[in-house]
């Protein structure tokens, strides 16, 4: 793609997010319409109840596809929704024999199912905000299990409240909906909404924090914040999904809630393809299809003479071996990691012209210096970083190098709030960074790469920096500007739609250099970015950082191993040895130091040869 | 205090299952990442063992053997066929798969012998009581404790002291390094699971012997408990397992013996905000697994 294709990009991907939503609705849609006009009033029965399957996976996916967090604990949602809901709309007279003891502030409304619905969704996003501050908290499969224990909790609440819920006897008289159009509309609903906050800056920055807490945390994203969105949003969609149920059952009990529909529904959203909205979706579409045909089985029919026993639970059997074959066969699900529909590369999208925007020019750097004062950390009480106290100014790029182990990434990780320090400070203009949570350090223009890759692997390479840009606070159009700045700067045009999982190594460490930047710092810490790169790769890294500095007048402090590199870009040099700050200074002075020859090349040799520092020069000058 | 003393007892016993089962539950999460959702179904599966061998008339000692055995079998079973094509899976594949494993064990054991609780009927000496200074204490109750730590003392002796037990833990810390020095993974992987189909195998004994019969569901709920001991104790870490059991048995008989009637409906929803009451203070368990990650 050449320069001017890149700037079509942002188009490019608001068109495809689009028609990828219309992908999602064109499954429900035509399968609806399959059902009803193939199959008459039966297809009818079926295409009610998956629509409201539909509107209750997709919530779920809403939460689990973003955060990567499967939960189990949505039927608390549903059962929520369906007794609200209910309760709220049931006759009156029903009401008194169906639920004599229900306390007077609660009785009597008798509210159509929509005048309930706004209700309804506000005790549904109470009850998300309640519990998703306690489960945001918690990641993997601690939350996994924590989801299950909500599920618990929930249900054992309902059989107990029988003053609300009749205990486990079934709840009735719940005004029944039979409007296949109303609860399509519902559906259709729900997945716009899950489809836009998929590409939302929320959207965004939980799945960046779902492929990488770490880098998600150091670009300024708070991952318990965003998956707090996530869940809230979430558990509403799923309360209002529930509410739908409730009103097509017209008669249900604590146990419909239960671990049975939590099953059905776990495995439509893993089947279809959980890390999408048109996964979801075609999941649901799939798990109908196959629950329906063994549905017709489950009560013994004769085929070819034979007649098969009625074997009770054959749905179940049936759900259990189609995602156990999904997850041996299709780890990603039938629609895979992608969303369902064209991406933001799609020939298809060709002919969007591009708008060549206004490249913004970076928020100025003047004299932020960022200075570490007597920074010390130990493990266990290995000292990783003693006593290390060094300026990094703006405009200079200061080089930090020693030998393997010798504390160079613990020193930046406790700069950037990965690690507490024991002692010591790091400040940037006066304001202390050590002591921030880390998601805060990128407020005072802070950022940094990390040794091991740590890209966004869901994302494509434009969406890794696009998030970056957003996490710096800035406007959707701006970021979209930002991140096309950065990725011309790094000759990355070409593959801006391109997930960073399928990039090539080199594209994968000059993308996170473009992330960093497009958070536009002060100063940038660089931990190892030529590691694994071939000395052309370097030479070209090398240029691009030499261009950034001028251009910009940013402040680098690049960690690296090949001392070339690190003498061409470097004009200040700091030296650590086993967590001690050994030598400091110009290239030449550093390369003079008898401390700094030793830790690279050892004692023997400097007492053996007088005349080692020559070579010893030779060696570090390469 | 007598009743604290009573109530002490039955704390440890409960306790103890749950610990056995998270325990269980700890060893295989440690070494391949698996929350076995199909743990319980081990457990029924055991309970199932005692009943049938009673059915054919086995002598009842013989039988809980026999239902131990048969625990094992399973999760051995399990893991040959579920589990070892995902090897390497992540954590919810993982998860979702034992998930639905246990789905289709449950249907099976609805089909194959009863959706209803069958009964076992076990010699009347074992759920008498004896007096101990003026107090009733139950047989059931004492001889679980007895069975929990004369397990837990040997599952330690193994882990400690014999070699396939250092090698599990060797790969709770890091499965890959220990496989690159050689040790047979598939080993380990089976004797992590035999060894949590055992404690599974134990618990259902314990808790057939008290309850008297068996159901498809028998196993489920206990081993709901003891996934929530093994993230309050913290996932993957072998002594919060046990610790996260036998506080979370503890909670439970607590709140059985002293919440006012009104509110005892509400005990597992109390045990469990509880729990997770702890988990926001302290978001990785209460003895945190030692992992190796660096950035």
């Amino acid at each position: 793609m050449s320069e001017v294709a890149l700037y079509a990009h942002p188009a490019r991907l608001r068109a495809a997010n689009w028609l990828r939503t219309l992908a999602a609705l064109g499954v429900l849609i035509g399968t609806v319409a399959v059902l009803t006009l193939v199959f008459g009033r039966t297809g009818e029965r079926i295409a009610l109840l998956m629509c409201v399957n539909v509107a209750a996976v997709v919530a779920l996916a809403v939460f689990c596809g973003n955060t990567g967090i499967v939960s189990f604990g949505h039927g608390a949602f549903m059962a929520l929704g369906a007794y609200a809901s209910g309760i709220l709309t049931m006759p009156a007279g029903l009401q008194r024999s169906a639920l004599p003891e229900l306390p007077g502030w609660l009785s009597g409304y008798e509210l159509s199912v929509l005048g309930a619905l706004p209700l309804v969704l506000l005790v549904g996003l109470c009850f998300a905000l309640l519990t998703g501050s306690a489960i945001s908290r918690l990641q993997g499969a601690s939350a996994a299990i924590a989801t299950l224990g909500l599920l618990i909790i929930v249900h054992s609440i309902a059989i107990s409240a029988r003053e609300f819920t009749r205990g486990s006897q079934t709840f009735y008289g719940v005004p029944r909906i039979t409007d296949l159009t109303f609860v399509l509309l519902a559906a259709i609903g729900v997945v716009i909404v899950a489809r836009l906050y998929r590409e939302s800056r929320w959207g965004l920055f939980v799945r960046a924090a779902r492929d990488d807490e770490d880098a998600a945390s150091a670009l300024g994203i708070y991952p318990r914040r965003a998956r707090l969105v996530a869940w809230t949003l979430s558990g509403t969609l799923a309360t209002l999904a529930g509410a739908l149920y409730g009103h097509i059952l017209g008669a249900f009990s604590p146990a419909s809630f239960y671990l049975g529909l939590v099953f059905a529904q776990v495995v439509m959203m893993i089947v279809g393809g959980m890390s999408s909205v048109g996964g979801a979706v075609v999941g649901v579409v799939a798990v109908t299809i196959l629950q329906n045909t063994v549905r017709n089985l489950e009560g013994g029919i004769t085929v070819v003479g034979v007649t098969l026993p009625e074997v009770f639970g054959l749905t179940t059997v049936s759900l259990g071996i189609a995602i156990l074959l999904v997850i041996w066969l299709r780890p990603q699900g039938l629609v895979g990691g992608f969303e369902l529909g064209p991406g933001a590369g799609a020939r298809l999208l060709d002919r969007i012209k591009p708008t060549v925007p206004v490249t913004p020019t970076p928020r100025p750097v003047t004299t932020e210096i960022l200075k570490a004062r007597g920074l010390s950390r130990s493990f266990a009480g290995v000292k990783a970083v003693t006593d290390v106290s060094f300026d990094v100014p703006a405009g200079r790029i200061t080089g930090l190098i020693g030998p393997n182990g010798a504390g160079k990434s613990t020193f930046v990780n406790l700069i950037t709030g990965q690690y507490a320090a024991d002692t010591g400070t790091a400040e940037i203009d006066g304001v202390h960074l050590t002591g921030l949570l880390r998601h805060r350090i990128i407020e005072h223009r802070v950022a940094r790469s990390f040794q091991n890759l740590r890209l966004f692997s869901g994302l494509t390479a434009f969406e890794n920096v696009l998030v970056a840009a957003l996490a710096a606070g800035y406007g959707r159009k701006n970021a979209n500007a930002v991140a096309l700045r950065e990725l011309k700067a790094f000759d990355l045009g070409g593959i801006a739609a391109m997930r960073a999982d399928n990039l090539p190594y080199g594209a994968r460490k000059r993308l996170e250099i473009a992330r960093a930047l497009a958070q536009d710092p002060a100063i940038l810490l660089l931990d190892e970015p030529a590691a694994g790169m071939n000395p052309a790769e370097t030479d070209d890294l090398a240029d691009r950082l030499i261009r950034i500095r001028q251009d910009r007048n940013i402040g680098i402090l690049l960690i690296d191993h090949d001392l070339r590199f690190v003498n061409r870009l470097c004009s200040h040099i700091v030296v650590m040895n086993r967590g001690q700050k050994i030598a400091e200074g110009t290239p030449e002075e550093v390369r003079a130091n008898p401390e700094v020859i030793e830790a690279y090349i050892g004692r023997g040799r400097v007492a053996r040869a007088a005349d080692a520092s020559s070579t010893q020069d030779q060696v570090l000058a390469n | 205090m007598d009743q604290l003393l009573q109530q002490l007892i039955n704390a440890l016993s409960l306790g103890g299952i749950y610990a056995m089962l998270a325990l269980g539950l700890a060893i295989v999460f440690s070494i391949i990442g698996l929350i076995n959702f199909a743990h319980g179904d081990i457990m029924t599966f055991g309970g199932y063992g005692i009943f049938l061998s009673m059915v054919f008339g086995f002598p009842p000692v013989a039988a809980l053997c026999i239902g131990l055995g048969a625990a094992v079998v399973m999760a051995l079973a399990m893991e040959r066929t579920a589990f070892r094509v995902m090897r390497g899976a992540d954590v919810i594949s993982l998860l979702i798969t034992s998930f639905a494993v246990s789905e289709i064990l449950k249907v099976f054991f609805q089909n194959g012998i009863s959706a209803r609780p069958v009964p076992i009927s076990f010699p009347a000496a074992w759920s008498g009581s004896y007096q101990i200074g003026g107090m009733t204490i139950g047989v059931a109750p004492t001889a679980s404790i007895l069975v929990t730590i004369i397990s837990l003392g040997c599952l330690t002796f193994v882990l400690r002291h014999l070699a396939i037990g250092m090698a599990m833990r060797a790969a709770a810390e890091d499965f890959d390094m220990l496989r690159m020095l050689g040790v047979r993974a598939n080993r380990v992987v089976a004797a992590a699971f035999a060894i949590s189909g055992l404690l599974a195998g134990i618990a259902a004994v314990i808790w057939t012997a008290q309850r008297g019969s068996v159901d498809p569901m028998m196993g489920f709920f206990p081993v709901l408990k003891a996934f929530i001991a093994t993230v309050l104790g913290g996932l993957g870490s072998l002594g919060g397992a046990v610790l996260g059991g036998f506080v979370v048995g503890t909670l439970e008989v607590l709140t059985q013996a002293f919440l006012p009637d009104a509110l005892a409906p509400y005990r597992d929803a109390i045990v469990l905000s509880a729990v997770i009451a702890v988990l926001l203070v302290r978001p990785d368990g209460l003895l945190p697994a030692r992992t190796s990650a660096r950035s």
